[in-house]
């Protein structure tokens, strides 16, 4: 018996602009199990920045259900939303951008607490914050300083703090590292992984890093202008992908040592507009083995091998 | 560790010591505070009754001297008294107005630029009818309708300040908003309202508070062309504006008339920009040395 | 064996900052030599003095506030600090020429691409307008992009596109030497692979030497020939593809491998390097890693540690590796 701890029905959300609808975020389905990291990639404008804010519902979604712990999130009132805000959370992209420069370490800490009342004194309050920031690893005589004079490794800590505040069951993690240097990078992604172990926390792991995604999630989703291309546990989809646009991501990567170069797959052109999307496969303009009928047809996510769901008309041929 | 460090500071002391390590902001507040004290103090240092308002034609149009610091006017008064009384009225009329366009005219131009959409239009349309019609006539039409005083004064020309901070709160607004801050504000449940005014608007003090200093001499100007055209402050009671109308006839011959009146004006402007300028500084905890 | 040309031969360089809060120290004697049509991968984190070196390379570091304070530059053969100013306008763009970061920022937006390249080849080759209108459009087919579209402005082009459009710029007057600024860290990965085997093969077809300045050991081990690592302003190890990736010897470049995802093995943990970045105001004293290094001795604290030559084509700059220090790396021999 698994222990679902958020499901995603179709969501869908679309953008209204001069040029058209932007189809940000197409049909999106998954299941989350309590404890486990589901980790979203795909490349800039494919709509997995937008799929978490969704789910948070940062963006209202336009159609699709949000169901966390058994609950269809996406028609309640914003009062309940504010107080499962405690319990979902997010950390941000962008270290530099996500903290307000006019707020001290420790008000951007005790914010939530603040806002959630969770404490009834001051004191109370200042102990909480302290006891947060020795957990994401900063030191306590950095409570009065401003972001701006930290480097992105700490503003990143500052962030995680902030997020754990309310003691979440889920976070979705939105790009956490893609601002650092590695040796950093590495420093944060440990923290994570660590925080999880010892919370059990549930997370979401958007990232364009494949490699970081490997390492991060037990299970990952591939986007592409805003659909699912597939979905696979890590090991299966590393093993062996079947989409080509997942083959031609996966050969892209640069590996960082020796003799292992493998066969480059380039893919021709660019990513298209997500706006007003041409009937059929999405990928189809770029794909090496598009035949008419990807051209016309879109194709659904079926599971190929268990567990294993693929999105392409041909994916049994591959 | 020191428990000394960890303590929180107040915010307001902090920017207290910023600002005074700013020189230039320093000398603008002392300008301020003596200005302030000269108004508050103004019948303790020149009598009104005796000074400002007798007239005493066989001293018309002196020059400065030792009895009359700043000499006299056409009527015989001293200038010097004239200033020292006719400060209370400039510099409340440039305080109390500039509040309420900064209150009515921020909060709206926050709420359009944050909502943007429908309340955006629906306001800035608002705001470009005031717009259309020239502050002054605006201010005129006003006093009119309401009737002389002062307090219809302040209002008048803070109705017609109003678009100006308007316009720019909601620019400075819709620069912020989009920031990511503001989003992980939303993320943990702050609501709007909370989010226009503890997020968004303390970083857009920069544009507010030189728009806010240079209101209050415009203020004080427009002050002075109601009561030049009789609807602001009436004779014989001081004004700075009012003096610095009424002396221009005499410009060249008493150039002292229109000299110190003119002279008051500038600096207590000047002494609003430098502790405005410093204070838009001590407000920013990015440019802490 | 003969004599090995270089396209570049940088000396002990140092270049200082004096800013307000202090003198920034952003590269403390640093040589390098790239070989005629070869590439030098420079790595480092921020703020470890690449970009530093690359403006030094066309004497574009800002004065004041930056200064050179020693080392020299020589450039086939001439050290480029006795040039003049003029005479180094016309080195800029012909014989050396950069690729920055960000396509989105490094082109003019009111100009039409096409007139943007053709501004290039004007100014350091005798043709006129028209001539030069056409070459552009050749450049620009040669990077991929039809020549038609030389009249459109860079808005209308993709970041990928962008990135060709800047490299077609930098490479249409032949330079010998390109550096390229982490070219690729602001696409996204399908088409930094592109971007990459672009680069590569232009490089090869025209015998261009480059220096890839990036943070990512992924793209060095795949375009580069030969690496240096940055930290703090020094080069700590210098080597071939095979030093430094199979013979690992300076615990920053251990460091920087042990924070990569294995992408192989996932369930390996990441051994991330302790600490920050020193700060570039208040370096610290002896080796600039040391607060940092897990090896870390007494002595390192103090003595600067000297390039060490491992074999003819590696070197490493750690005490561990020089007589009678008495650091060990662990189990390493040293």
């Amino acid at each position: 018996m698994s222990d679902v701890l958020l499901e995603v029905k179709n969501l869908t959300k679309y953008f209204e602009t001069p040029a058209g609808t932007l189809h940000a975020v197409d049909g999106l389905t998954f299941r989350l199990e309590r404890g486990k990291t589901l980790g979203v990639v795909g490349e800039s404008g494919c709509g997995k920045s937008t799929t978490g804010r969704a789910i948070l519902r940062l963006h209202e979604p336009t159609s699709g259900e949000v169901i966390f712990e058994g609950r269809d999130i996406t028609g309640i009132s914003q009062k309940e939303m504010t107080r499962l805000r405690t319990e979902m959370q997010m950390i941000f992209q962008d270290p530099f951008a996500s903290l307000n420069p006019r707020k001290t370490v420790s008000e951007i800490i005790a914010e939530p607490l603040r806002l959630h009342k969770m404490f009834k004194n001051k004191k109370e309050q200042e102990k909480r914050v302290l006891e947060l920031m020795e957990l994401v690893g900063l030191s306590e005589r950095l409570v009065n300083t401003y972001p701006h004079e930290l480097d992105g490794g700490r503003r990143q800590r500052i962030g995680i703090a902030r997020a754990l505040a309310m003691k979440p069951k889920f976070i979705v993690c939105d790009e956490p590292v893609s601002a650092l240097d590695v040796s950093i990078q590495a420093q944060i992604l440990n923290l994570l992984k660590n925080l999880q172990k010892e919370f059990g926390l549930t997370y979401m792991f958007i990232t364009h890093d494949l490699s970081v995604v490997n390492y991060f999630s037990d299970e990952i989703v591939v986007m592409y202008l805003g659909k699912v291309v597939e979905h696979a546990s890590s090991e299966d989809l590393f093993a062996h992908p079947i989409h080509p646009y997942t083959k031609a991501l996966l050969s892209a990567i640069p590996i960082p040592s020796l003799g292992a170069r493998k066969e480059r797959i380039l893919l021709k052109g660019e990513i298209t507009s997500p706006i007003n999307p041409k009937p059929g496969c999405r990928f189809a303009p770029r794909c090496e083995y598009a035949q008419p009928c990807c051209f016309e047809q879109s194709p659904e996510l079926k599971e190929q091998e268990p567990n294993h769901f693929v999105s392409c008309h041909f994916s049994d041929k591959f | 560790m020191s428990a000394e460090r960890t303590k929180k500071r107040s915010m307001a002391v902090e920017i207290w010591q910023r600002l005074l390590r700013n020189k230039m902001a320093m000398l603008g507040l002392v300008i301020l505070v003596a200005l302030a004290l000269s108004a508050v103090f103004a019948d303790v240092i020149a009598d009104y009754d005796t000074k400002v308002v007798a007239q005493n034609i066989s001293e018309r149009l002196q020059g400065p001297s030792a009895a009359h610091w700043f000499g006299t006017d056409e009527f015989g008064r001293d200038i010097f008294a004239r200033i020292v009384h006719g400060g209370r009225v400039s510099l409340v009329v440039g305080l109390i107005s500039v509040s309420v366009s900064l209150l009515v005219g921020g909060s709206l131009g926050a709420f359009a630029g944050f909502y943007g959409g429908r309340v955006d239009n629906v306001i800035m349309r608002v705001m470009d009818v005031f717009l259309a019609v020239p502050s002054i006539l605006l201010a005129i039409t006003i006093v009119a309708a309401l009737g002389t005083n002062l307090v219809n004064v302040m209002l008048a020309i803070g109705v017609s300040n109003t678009p100006n901070f308007a316009r720019i709160v909601r620019a400075a607004v819709m620069g912020v908003k989009d920031q990511e801050f503001v989003e992980s504000a939303r993320a943990i449940g702050t609501s709007n309202t909370e989010i226009i005014f503890r997020e968004i608007l303390p970083n857009c003090m920069a544009p507010i508070i030189v728009q806010s200093t240079l209101s209050v001499a415009s203020a004080i100007l427009s002050t002075a062309s109601l009561s030049f055209i009789g609807l602001g402050v009436q004779p014989p009671d001081p004004e700075w504006g009012a003096m610095l109308s009424s002396g221009r006839n005499f410009l060249r011959d008493a150039m002292h008339l229109t000299l110190f009146p003119g002279l008051a004006i500038v600096v207590t402007i000047l002494a609003l920009n430098l502790l405005g300028d410093g204070l838009r500084d001590a407000l920013d905890p990015r440019l802490k040395q | 064996m003969a004599e090995k040309q270089y396209c570049i031969d940088i000396k002990d360089l140092a270049v200082k900052f004096t800013t307000m809060d202090g003198v920034v120290h952003a590269i403390n004697g640093v040589d390098l030599k790239i070989e005629k049509g070869k590439t030098l991968g420079l790595v480092g984190e921020t703020g470890a003095g690449k970009t530093t070196t690359a403006l030094s390379i066309l004497r574009l570091i800002p004065n004041p506030p930056g200064e050179i304070t020693s080392g020299t530059i020589v450039l086939e053969e001439k050290n480029i600090f006795e040039y003049t100013e003029k005479e180094m306008e016309a080195i800029r763009g012909k014989q050396v020429s950069m690729i920055f970061q960000d396509p989105m920022t490094s082109l003019n937006p009111v100009m039409t691409v096409g007139d943007q390249i053709a501004e290039v080849i004007q100014l350091h080759e005798n043709v006129d307008a028209k001539g030069a209108l056409e070459k552009a459009k050749e450049m620009l087919e040669m990077v991929g992009i039809p020549g038609n579209r030389a009249g459109e402005y860079p808005h209308q082009f993709s970041g990928g596109m962008k990135q060709r459009v800047i490299i077609a710029m930098a490479l249409v007057c032949n330079p010998h030497l390109l550096i390229a600024d982490e070219p690729t860290t602001a696409l996204d990965v399908t088409i930094q692979a592109q971007v990459l085997d672009l680069m590569q093969k232009l490089k090869e077809k025209y015998g261009t030497s480059m220096l890839m300045i990036t943070h990512d050991l992924g793209i060095v081990a795949e375009v580069c020939d030969e690496v240096s690592i940055m930290y703090a302003g020094r080069i700590v190890e210098h080597g071939t593809l095979e030093d430094i990736f199979n013979r690992t010897s300076h615990p920053y470049t251990e460091g920087l491998f042990g924070s990569l995802p294995n992408i192989e093995k996932r369930e390996e943990e990441l051994k991330p390097i302790p600490g920050l970045m020193p700060d570039p105001t208040n370096l610290p004293a002896g080796c600039p890693f040391h607060p940092r290094c897990v090896y870390c001795q007494e002595i390192c604290k103090s003595r600067v540690p000297a390039q060490t030559h491992l074999s003819d084509t590696h070197t490493v700059a750690c005490l561990a590796y020089e007589e009678g220090t008495g650091v060990s790396l662990g189990g390493k021999h040293s």
